[in-house]
């Protein structure tokens, strides 16, 4: 198949079957404001907590993509690959179940997914698929999340 | 505000074009939010780290990317609409440069009592470049709702 690559790859095989939890994190007004105006929001439910009420929540929300701030937090292991020096993201999924609001207490369960090899153009890379996901301090899941991230020499 | 209702979207439709950018201050301000693992400087606000890290130049953090790409659609469907963003990252979104948003619509159908409109994502440069596309779903009120 394009694309594909045969390639003996050298990792921890072990952690495939492992749940990493991390958390609690409280999710603060701050945080999510500063988050927010960085990316050009000017929804005030994002930023104001008077209008975030008035429209129905318990405090200012954060945006869609706010709980992939905390993934680089959620000291994951390493996962040994002998393979490239450079890594960089490559792709991010995220399935949305609920708001996040300030204030809440968000924990996180991860899993390495995937450890695969490609070539591109620019030669060989080794790709990383980690599922995370994020529960409210209800047990209710808000988001799910799938970032992967390619290894090159 | 009012929300954009399900009847009002049909395939083809369009979500912008939005210009905007990642300015050096919006990057170091992203940095900051996302919180004490980024110390700053990092390999997105230093041209040195980022070189030592195998870019040319500081660039615009994925997640980053990923957020601003959620703001167009939030702003056009509404809060709380998104259901589902996927993303692949495929070249360096560069600070300091145009960069221009847009969607088209590609399916709408009811599903589990939910009104749901499915759309191709990108984020270009003034050059064509390509550098973030996506595929997104959103859920809308309908008309009787909005």
């Amino acid at each position: 198949m394009a694309g594909q690559m045969v390639m003996e790859l050298k990792y921890d095989r072990s952690l495939h079957d492992k749940e990493f939890p991390a958390g609690p994190f409280e999710v603060t007004k701050q945080q999510v404001r500063a988050f927010a105006k960085s990316v050009g929001e000017t929804n005030p439910v994002f930023l104001d907590e008077t209008a975030a009420r008035d429209a129905g929540y318990r405090n200012v929300a954060a945006p869609p993509t706010f709980c992939t701030l905390l993934i680089d937090g959620l000291a994951l292991p390493d996962i040994g690959l002998k393979f490239g020096r450079l890594q960089a993201q490559a792709g991010s999924r995220v399935r949305l179940l609920a708001t996040v609001v300030a204030g809440d207490h968000l924990t996180a369960s991860s899993r390495l997914k995937d450890v695969y090899p490609k070539t591109g153009r620019s030669g060989a890379m080794v790709f990383c698929l980690w599922e995370h996901t994020f529960r409210n301090q209800d047990g209710q899941v808000v988001a799910e999340i799938t970032q992967s991230f390619a290894r090159r020499e | 505000m009012t929300l954009l209702s399900f009847d009002e979207v049909e395939l083809g439709d369009e979500i912008g074009p939005v210009e905007t950018e990642a300015t050096d201050e919006a990057v170091l301000a992203f940095c900051r939010a996302w919180g004490g693992m980024h110390r700053i400087p990092n390999r997105f606000t230093d041209p040195k780290i980022a070189r030592e890290n195998g870019q040319a130049e500081p660039i615009v953090p994925g997640v980053m990317a990923l957020a601003m790409m959620s703001r167009v659609l939030t702003e056009w469907a509404g809060v709380g609409s998104i259901k589902d963003l996927d993303a692949v990252f495929r070249q360096p979104v560069p600070h300091n440069q145009s960069i221009t948003i847009a969607g088209t619509i590609i399916d709408t159908r009811r599903e589990d009592g939910e009104n749901l409109v499915e759309c191709d994502v990108l984020m270009t440069g003034t050059q064509g470049e390509r550098f973030v596309t996506a595929k997104a779903v959103l859920a809308l009120p309908s008309q009787a709702h909005a």
